[in-house]
C-alpha cells in the first residue's frame, strides 16, 4: 500500500470513529444511559491526552528512531507553559514558544 | 428573516470572538499535512471528514513518524473521546429539536460549538437551538478550512531548520491549560506527564503515548472518586 493510500485509510478510519463518538450519545439519548465508570474515566481524557502530546515532544528529539534529551526544547516549552498559563492565548503561546526555541538553539550551538 | 436564519446568524456571531484563536491552529494542521509529504487534497479532505483539529494534527504527526496505522488511529480517537462527553451533555438540549436531522447532528460537535450552545444558545428565547449550534460550527469550519489550506500551501516552503514541528506541542499546550479545571485534572496531567516521559522512549511504535494517556485517565478517575468535593458538574 502506498503512503498516500495508507494515509487515506487513517483519515477515513479516524473520520468514522470520530463521527460515532459524537453521534452515539445523541442517537442513544433517552434509551441507554452511559455507565458511570465510563463517564468518570472519560472526564479526564482532555487533560491526559493533551499532556501526552505535549511532554515527549517537549523533552526529546527523535533522530533515526532514537530519543535524545533536547535542552533547547525543554527551555522553550517551559517559557511557553508560563505564557500559556498567563495569557490563555494560543497565538501568544506559539509566538513565545517558537521564539524561545530559536534563541535557545542559537545559544546552545554557540556555547 | 426566518427564525432559522436568525438563529444561525446568532450562532455565527457567538463564536466570532474566538475565530482568531483557531487560525494558528488551522495553519499548523495544514502545514503538518504537507510536512508529512501529502498535499491539498489530504489537508482539505481530512478537515472535512474528521472535523477535529487536535486529532488531525496528532494523527498526521504519528503517521509521519511511521507509527502503525492502528496506533495512529487509536491515539487520535482517544483525543476525540471528549466528543463523547460533549455528546452526552448536549443531547438533552439538541435531541428534542433535532427532527429528521438527528442522524447527522453529531458532526458539527466541536469544542467551540459545544461551548457556545451550552453557555448561551440554549438559554435564548429568540433562537432555535439546532440552527444556532450548526451556525456556530459553520463559521469555525470555514475559517478552519481557509487557514488549513494556507498552512498546507505555506508549510511546504518552510525550511526544516526552523523546527516548525515544535508548533504542534505548543498548540496542544495552549489547549491543555483551560482543560485543567479541577484538582483531579491537574493530577491526571501530572501522572500522564511522568508516564509519557518514561514510557514513550521505552515502548515501541508510539504505544507509550496511549499507555500514558490511559494511566493519567485512571489516576484522575480514582482521585475523582476520593474527592467528590472537587466534582463540579458544568
Amino acid at each position: 500500500m502506498s503512503a498516500q493510500s495508507s494515509f487515506w485509510v487513517v483519515i477515513l478510519a479516524l473520520a468514522a470513529g470520530t463521527f460515532l463518538l459524537r453521534s452515539l450519545p445523541l442517537w442513544l439519548h433517552g434509551r441507554t444511559p452511559a455507565p458511570r465508570w465510563l463517564e468518570r474515566l472519560l472526564r479526564h481524557v482532555p487533560a491526559a491526552a493533551l499532556t501526552a502530546l505535549v511532554v515527549p515532544a517537549s523533552l526529546y528529539t527523535k533522530t533515526n528512531g532514537a530519543y535524545e534529551v533536547a535542552p533547547a526544547r525543554i527551555i522553550a516549552a517551559s517559557v511557553a507553559l508560563v505564557v500559556a498559563w498567563k495569557t490563555r492565548n494560543m497565538l501568544w503561546t506559539l509566538v513565545a514558544g517558537m521564539a524561545a526555541l530559536w534563541v535557545a538553539q542559537a545559544a546552545i550551538s554557540m556555547g | 428573516m426566518t427564525r432559522t436564519t436568525h438563529s444561525m446568524l446568532a450562532g455565527c456571531r457567538a463564536v466570532a470572538p474566538i475565530i482568531i484563536g483557531i487560525v494558528p491552529f488551522g495553519l499548523v494542521a495544514g502545514a503538518a499535512v504537507t510536512a508529512a509529504g501529502f498535499g491539498l487534497a489530504e489537508a482539505i479532505g481530512m478537515s472535512l471528514l474528521v472535523n477535529a483539529g487536535a486529532s488531525q494534527i496528532a494523527a498526521t504527526a504519528l503517521f509521519a513518524e511511521g507509527a502503525p496505522l492502528l496506533v495512529t488511529v487509536g491515539t487520535a480517537l482517544v483525543i476525540n473521546a471528549r466528543m463523547f462527553i460533549y455528546g452526552t451533555s448536549i443531547a438533552p438540549v439538541l435531541v428534542p429539536e433535532a427532527g429528521r436531522w438527528l442522524g447527522v447532528l453529531g458532526h458539527p460537535l466541536v469544542d467551540q460549538s459545544y461551548a457556545v450552545t451550552m453557555t448561551e444558545g440554549r438559554y435564548r428565547d429568540d433562537v432555535s437551538v439546532v440552527p444556532y449550534y450548526v451556525g456556530s460550527w459553520l463559521v469555525l469550519a470555514i475559517i478552519w478550512q481557509i487557514s488549513n489550506i494556507a498552512g498546507a500551501l505555506a508549510g511546504s516552503f518552510v525550511p526544516t531548520s526552523w523546527s516548525l514541528d515544535f508548533a504542534v506541542p505548543l498548540v496542544f499546550l495552549a489547549m491543555l491549560i483551560p482543560a485543567l479545571k479541577f484538582r483531579a485534572d491537574v493530577e491526571a496531567a501530572i501522572a500522564t506527564a511522568i508516564a509519557a516521559a518514561v514510557l514513550v522512549p521505552l515502548l515501541p511504535m508510539q504505544t507509550g503515548l496511549i499507555a500514558a494517556i490511559f494511566i493519567g485517565m485512571v489516576w484522575g478517575a480514582t482521585r475523582h472518586h476520593e474527592h467528590p468535593a472537587v466534582e463540579v458538574d458544568e
